[in-house]
This record gives C-alpha cells, structure tokens and sequence, in this order.
C-alpha cells in the first residue's frame, strides 16, 4: 500500500505528458473575444505622406540648358585669374551637368565666343557660385 | 529640328557689307541643297582674344547662327568655302543639341544612390 501510493505520487509529480494549465485555456478565451470585436478607427494611425519631406536635393543647374554661347553663365564655372574651369568639389555640380559645363566652355574658347585664359571682365561682378576663396 | 547650325564671327563692318556677307553664305547653303531654318544675330562684340586671318589683325566681330537641315556630306565643302571667304572670321558647324527631358535631369539623386548601393 505504501508503495503503491508513493508510486503514485511520483507519476502525479512527473507526468508524461505535459499538463494543460488553465491559465492557457484563459488565454485563448480572451484572443478569440479580442478578434471579435471591431478595431477602433480613433486610436489608428491615418496613413498620409510624411509632413516632413523634404524636396529632392538639386544641383543649382537642374532644368537649365547648358548652351556654349551664353558665356555669361559659363564664366560663372572658371577662375577669374587664370580662365580655368572649376572642378566638381568647387562647383557642387552634379555629374551630368559638370560634363556638359565644361564641354561647352571647351566649345566657346574655339569658337571664339569665350577667353581661354582669363574671364570677361564684364562678368566679374556676378554672383559667386563656386563661393571658392583664393589665398 | 534643325540638324545643323552654323556659327560665324564675321569681321566688323558696316551694316550693308555685314548683310552681303550673309546673302553669300546663306545663298552657297541653298546652292548646296540644305533647307535654312533661321538666322539670328547674337551681337557685335569684342573678340575674346585676337584674331588674324587672311593677313588681317581683328578685335571686334559679328555673332551670326544659321539653323538648316542638310545632308551630310556637304558640310565639309561648306566650311572650305567659307574658310576662303575674307570677311569670315571663324566658320564652325555643329550638330543641333537635342533638349534633355525634365525627369531626367539631375544625376544627384541617381549618384546618391550609386554610392549608397556600393
């Protein structure tokens, strides 16, 4: 008897299969009443665009045509000393219209429209894009 | 669109000289079968730097730009003819650039997200 009961005790301690809590039975009652009821529209967040959206980053030539005979705008890309085109890490230009800037300044100096070594004095006065400070 | 355009610097003259200059030129391109669009002054200016041609020493000179539709292998013959002509100054024919569509502008974004994919 004794033994027996023992015996018992153990397989109540250590059982082979799991034991189902109730607190789990609890659980899925509560999930399965959570689905059932309808969302709050108050508490959802609306969906519209970010507020904050900045607009795109644009090189100061975007939508501008890049002609050879508006040298006007052309000196504003060379050194007023030497006539030299700057380079991108001055200008701030994106990659196609660097190209096509000093492209057409190669252009004008053959053509005749534009100085190679120097830049018009007429366009010293402009407003300074490169914002480069000569030592 | 025009294919061509014509672009010369012709020696400062007076305004009838200037006009039987362009009659010339514009008449060679009829005679060579190109179809002219347009001519447009672009100024009497002071030359960037001097120019000498055909023993002469100028500093000041006439813009000219003549748009026209050609075929081309008269191109070559049209700048040796106006290589010999005096009061030309400097004669250059370019192909007519073809205006870049607005969404395709600006590479920034585009060389942002190379260098972010990199």
């Amino acid at each position: 008897m004794f033994a027996l009961s023992i015996s018992r005790l153990l397989l109540l301690a250590f059982p082979k299969q799991p034991v189902t809590p109730r607190a789990t039975a609890q659980c899925i009652r509560s999930l399965k009443t959570s689905q059932q009821d309808p969302p709050k529209k108050d508490d959802m967040p609306i969906k519209m665009e970010n507020p904050y959206k900045q607009p795109p980053k644009t090189c100061i030539l975007c939508n501008i045509t890049v002609d050879f005979k508006n040298v006007q705008l052309l000196s504003q890309f060379i050194s007023p000393h030497t006539g030299r085109v700057y380079g991108r890490h001055i200008t701030g230009l994106c990659g196609r219209k660097q190209k096509e800037v000093s492209k057409a300044i190669k252009k004008a100096r053959s053509m005749g429209f534009m100085s190679v070594t120097l830049k018009n004095p007429q366009f010293m006065k402009d407003p300074d894009i490169c914002g480069i400070k000569h030592e | 669109m025009p294919r061509y355009e014509l672009t010369v610097i012709l020696k400062a003259m007076q305004r009838p000289e200037t006009a039987a200059v362009l009659r010339r030129t514009v008449e060679t391109l009829f005679e060579r079968g190109a179809v002219v669009r347009g001519l447009e002054n672009l100024g009497e200016r002071r030359l960037p730097y001097n120019i000498s041609k055909h023993n002469c020493l100028n500093t000041h000179g006439g813009y000219f730009s003549v748009d026209f539709h050609a075929t081309p292998n008269i191109v070559s013959g049209l700048l040796e003819h106006l290589d010999r002509d005096i009061d030309v100054l400097r004669p250059t024919v370019l192909k007519k650039d073809v205006e870049v569509s607005k969404a395709q502008c600006c590479g920034l974004q585009n060389e942002k997200a190379k260098s972010t994919s990199r």
